[in-house]
């Protein structure tokens, strides 16, 4: 996985420079010689994904002897998450990480973190408006429109059925991958999208709901999912239906681990699945900046891009994670 | 049953002083939590963090909606039944407003009423299924949820709709957002909301005609019917009232969040029947008590709270909860048996 976050390191873009135009420090408690408590308000638990962010936050924080990390699971619901972020000021946290569940609801909790001096650190998904001290992460619909345009020019250059399994309908990471991966399509005409059907990321949802598209459309030759759990899900459904070697599975997060999304491409179970950074290093490099270097400025959006995982370096990658 | 010449149905259920610890068992429990609130709270410069005005609002703001659920919950669940479809009609309530508003430009006053009628109407359709076909509440309910997220998909588009204010197309009333603003800076609108809702609730409950046939019908429902109660009306009623809660408490989301989702409020159902099962309700419907409810809501939030402020694991959080809530019902089977009754 060291591997994966320096490739992405490597290739950081930054724009604009978070405002502190009076030269002040963006922390006014900052410095090298105090502990801080960095508080962390996971959007939900339930996800392998969020599960693989909080396991990369809590290895690397280690590196960072001055920091103490608390995580806080927002259990997939506004309401609760906007309690957490509540409950963290009162804490007084020195610094706040947070993937919010949805945008907007979140959006005044963290506006009122910032009122109150406390610097922010906006993971995978952006509060509205510009109330936060960064943002990293990745672009969801980008990486979905790469994975589009790799099935329409590299794995079926001839065309052919492709289905779609999305991931909570209305959710708005489901929406971007959804729409992303239908523009990469559009580069190849004689591709046919035959079936979208939402299965809320769930593996179980995968298999029902994959097996009775390949009843009805036996000719399916892909099958994008918006998530790895998904893309097991299809396998598992396609190799039910003796089509395994027939559907093209790409998946979507690139989780490392026995169980994760690299593994399965490298076991040649799937084409190939597209990382969605975790971003958990660019943000600690971040918090290092703000707490103990007293930093004045920070870049303002941390884009990390994703990685293909594919025949070519799935073995590779996979043989050299350390668990 | 009772075989006093009183019609039982009619007849407050006689109360051993142990049930009266299950009636005010949460208001007991909240003062524990309280209490361990205070003891266990992290303090910082002296001052409990636990108490500090900020945080007490914080916990009230965070029990208002599933607290407003809670309310409708109690008069089902008295009437011996269960209403399984809150959490979506919520879902589906907030939907709508936020399309109504954004999306179609619909006056406030137009739309939240029209958003009230909808969570009353599909409360009261679910009632009529449930009684005029004789088919268990919870399977009935069950449907519901489920018609409930679909239909909310469908009015959203298949997404979910951020509300911003102003004036023009695209933009909602700048009232509505009063919703989630605090007064004075310090309390909660959305708590305001619930307060005064469980203010009309307990009085309808305890103090009226309309309260005692609830009990009446979910303590004996043959025995209610011969003594005059329209017991069909009642039955239906209470799942109109679970609607209407419903409903508001979807207004109250899009408005304290300036959102609309189809996937909001997912599980809530199951909050507000832990707090009306924690508030000593009877699960078997007959007996209950909209207090215990009220008090049973702010103890989940407060527990909650007192669990994060000092760091305690998410997993560990659940547990703690489901322990209470398995703590309310066994104190509440403990009675019933004790007391000769089922």
């Amino acid at each position: 996985m060291k591997t994966l976050t320096l490739a992405a390191a490597a290739l950081l873009t930054s724009t604009t420079l978070a405002c502190a135009a009076d030269g002040k420090p963006i922390y006014k408690d900052c410095g090298p010689n105090n502990d801080y408590v960095i508080g962390f308000s996971q959007a939900n638990f339930k996800e392998p994904y969020r599960e693989h962010v909080n396991h990369e936050l809590e290895r690397l924080v280690k590196q960072y002897p001055k920091f103490k990390l608390t995580i806080a699971d927002g259990q997939a619901s506004v309401n609760t998450q906007v309690s957490q972020v509540e409950n963290f000021v009162t804490k007084q946290v020195d610094l706040l990480m947070i993937s919010p569940f949805e945008s907007a609801p979140l959006t005044p909790a963290v506006t009122n973190v910032i009122k109150k001096g406390i610097p922010v650190i906006e993971l995978d998904r952006k509060t509205v408006g510009d109330d936060f001290t960064a943002f990293v992460g990745g672009d969801n619909r980008q990486i979905a429109k790469e994975a589009g345009q790799y099935a329409a020019n590299t794995l079926l250059p001839d065309g052919g059925e492709v289905a779609i399994l999305e991931g909570l309908p209305s959710s708005s990471p489901a929406i971007e991958r959804l729409e992303g991966f239908k523009d990469g399509l559009a580069d190849n005409a004689k591709l046919k999208l035959v079936a979208v059907q939402p299965v809320d990321w769930q593996e179980d949802k995968a298999v029902t709901v994959f097996g009775a598209m390949l009843q009805a459309h036996p000719d399916i030759k892909l099958v994008y999912t918006s998530n790895d759990l998904a893309a097991a899900g299809a396998y598992i459904a396609a190799k039910q239906a003796e089509k395994a070697d027939q559907v093209k599975i790409i998946g979507t997060d690139g989780l490392p681990g026995p169980s994760g999304g690299i593994r399965s491409v490298a076991d040649g179970q799937w084409a190939a699945t597209f990382t969605y950074p975790t971003g958990a290093a660019e943000a600690l490099d971040l918090a290092k900046k703000i707490l103990i270097d007293c930093a004045t400025s920070v870049p303002r959006n941390v884009m990390v891009p994703s990685q293909r995982i594919d025949q070519t370096n799935a073995k590779a990658l996979y043989d050299k994670e350390q668990f | 049953m009772s075989t006093s010449t009183v019609p039982a149905a009619l007849e407050r259920p006689r109360r051993s002083p142990l049930a009266y610890l299950v009636r005010f068992q949460s208001l007991l429990g909240l003062v524990i939590v309280i209490a361990a609130g205070i003891g266990f709270s992290p303090r910082r410069h002296g001052h409990i963090l636990f108490l500090q005005t900020d945080n007490v609002a914080n916990i009230i703001r965070s029990i208002a909606e599933t607290g407003i659920l809670a309310l409708g919950m109690t008069f089902v669940i008295i009437a011996a039944g269960i209403d399984l479809s809150v959490g979506a009609v919520l879902g589906l309530c907030s939907v709508l407003t936020a399309e109504l508003l954004v999306n179609e430009g619909w006056s406030l006053w137009t739309t939240l009423s029209l958003v009230v009628a909808t969570g009353i109407l599909f409360g009261a359709v679910q009632g009529f299924i449930s009684t005029k076909a004789r088919i268990q509440a919870f399977i009935v309910t069950l449907a519901g949820l489920q018609a409930a997220r679909g239909l909310s998909l469908i009015a959203s588009g298949n997404s979910f709709i951020n509300i911003s204010y102003g004036a023009g197309p695209g933009k909602a009333p700048v009232g509505f957002a009063i919703l989630g603003e605090r007064i004075g800076g310090v309390f909660p609108v959305a708590t305001l909301v619930f307060l005064v809702l469980a203010a009309l609730a307990t009085f309808v409950l305890n103090n009226t005609r309309y309260g005692r046939y609830v009990f009446a019908v979910g303590g004996n429902e043959k025995a209610a019917r011969l003594s005059g109660i329209p017991v069909e009306a009642v039955k239906i009623s209470v799942y109109a009232i679970t609607g209407l809660m419903a409903a508001v408490a979807g207004i109250v989301h899009a408005g304290q969040f300036s959102f609309g989702s189809p996937n909001d409020g997912t599980g809530y159902e199951l909050n507000a029947i832990a707090a009306v099962v924690i508030g000593g309700t009877d699960l078997f419907g007959g007996a209950g008590s909209m207090v215990g409810t009220i008090a049973g809501a702010v103890m989940l939030g407060a527990l909650a709270n007192i669990l994060e402020l000092n760091d305690v694991s998410a997993a560990l959080q659940l547990l703690a909860t489901g322990a209470i809530i398995v703590m309310a019902a066994a104190l509440q089977t403990f009675v019933n048996s004790g007391s000769g009754g089922r």
